[in-house]
């Protein structure tokens, strides 16, 4: 019975190491504790009926381990926020009033990419529509929309420019050559690789970020057969 | 905050007494179960041993491995039951050298089933 608890416990311990490391991209909502829990718990349900020959209470006192870890963290979390810190991890503020936190995004294992699909999930189109973002400790996106935001925007902007490198076919689909760009770069005192982010969207509106630089919006106009 | 910690504590206990209780029984019935294998082994050895010998020790593990299904895995409990019904044909045949063998392996297994319950290094990893 001993045993089963305390492998338990080491399996249990592993596993919120790793999620702690993983950052907030594997999580849903849920802090990681709380998901650990939820992915044993199948598993420790599911052996001992689908396997007869293991005595069912293995699978028992194993649930009543993680229920007794899980109680104790959740009485950690309350005791303050050092705890609260190392067990569920801390909110990341990713985009602020100088534009994305490229730093914070890359702490928590996430990308550019995938701070444009959470604020599509929001409902938010350009980075510039938010005044700051959050990622919550249990991965999710909290926004303070910006009061200048465009309330109805004709195109969704594309991303030319993620952390320093061309996105070759948002450049093209925008009808843009790689001189262009650097032309407009140049323009900008700039260079790619010095680049944290550059969106475009259909009317030329450029999101642009230089590295620990605030960020502008500029105009990359479009040739007039481009339609996005 | 005080009810999780309750709720904590109490089962925290309950395992613990239940992990206490769950030792000494194992302990408790394999230390029983030698005892009369031993018994067994002595007349085996002496080439006294009859049928009825070898059913009082099936009799003895019957009523135990009942109980014992709840904590060991079931595999262990059914290696013993093959290991004892082997032994029971043996000294039914009077084959005294090969039965002793059979016996000392259910010796073994006795003295080492329990073992994998204790905390230790090897058990936990």
């Amino acid at each position: 019975m001993l045993v089963t608890f305390f492998r338990t416990l080491i399996i249990f311990s592993v596993l919120l190491v790793l999620m702690r490391l993983m950052g907030k991209r594997q999580i849903g909502e849920m802090q990681p504790f709380e998901f650990i829990v939820t992915l044993i718990i199948a598993d420790l349900a599911c052996i001992p009926i689908t396997d007869v020959s293991i005595p069912l209470i293995y699978g028992v006192v194993a649930i009543v381990c993680l229920f007794i870890l899980h109680q104790l963290l959740s009485i950690l979390e309350h005791c303050g926020n050092t705890f609260k810190k190392i067990i569920s991890g801390k909110p990341s503020i990713v985009i602020n009033r100088d534009g994305i936190n490229i730093h914070e995004l890359k702490k928590n294992n996430l990308s550019i990419d995938d701070l444009i699909e959470s604020m599509r999930a929001a409902g938010y189109f350009t980075f510039d529509d938010l005044s700051y973002a959050i990622y919550e400790s249990n991965g999710k996106l909290s926004a303070l929309e910006n009061e200048e935001k465009e309330p109805h925007p004709s195109s969704i902007p594309l991303l030319v420019i993620n952390d320093g490198k061309i996105v070759d076919e948002n450049l093209f689909r925008l009808g843009k050559t790689f001189s262009q760009l650097n032309k407009f770069l140049k323009e900008q005192n700039t260079e790619t690789k010095k680049v944290e982010v550059m969106t475009v969207d259909g009317q030329g509106r450029t999101y642009f970020k230089n590295r620990k630089q605030k960020f502008k919006i500029l105009s990359f106009p479009l040739g007039e057969d481009i339609k996005w | 905050m005080v009810k999780t910690f309750i709720s904590m504590l109490v089962i925290s206990v309950m395992l613990l007494v239940g992990a206490y209780f769950e030792s000494n029984f194992i302990n408790k019935q394999f230390d029983e179960f030698h005892d009369v294998l031993s018994v067994l082994y002595v007349k085996v050895d002496e080439e006294t041993a009859v049928m009825d010998d070898v059913y009082a020790v099936q009799n003895n593990w019957l009523d135990k491995k009942k109980w014992l299904h709840a904590f060991i895995p079931h595999n262990e409990i059914k290696e013993i039951d093959l290991w004892l019904s082997e032994s029971a044909t043996l000294v039914r045949d009077k084959e005294w050298s090969d039965a002793i063998s059979k016996i000392e392996v259910l010796k073994e297994l006795c003295e080492q089933i329990p073992k994998t319950f204790r905390i230790s290094w090897e058990n936990i990893f």
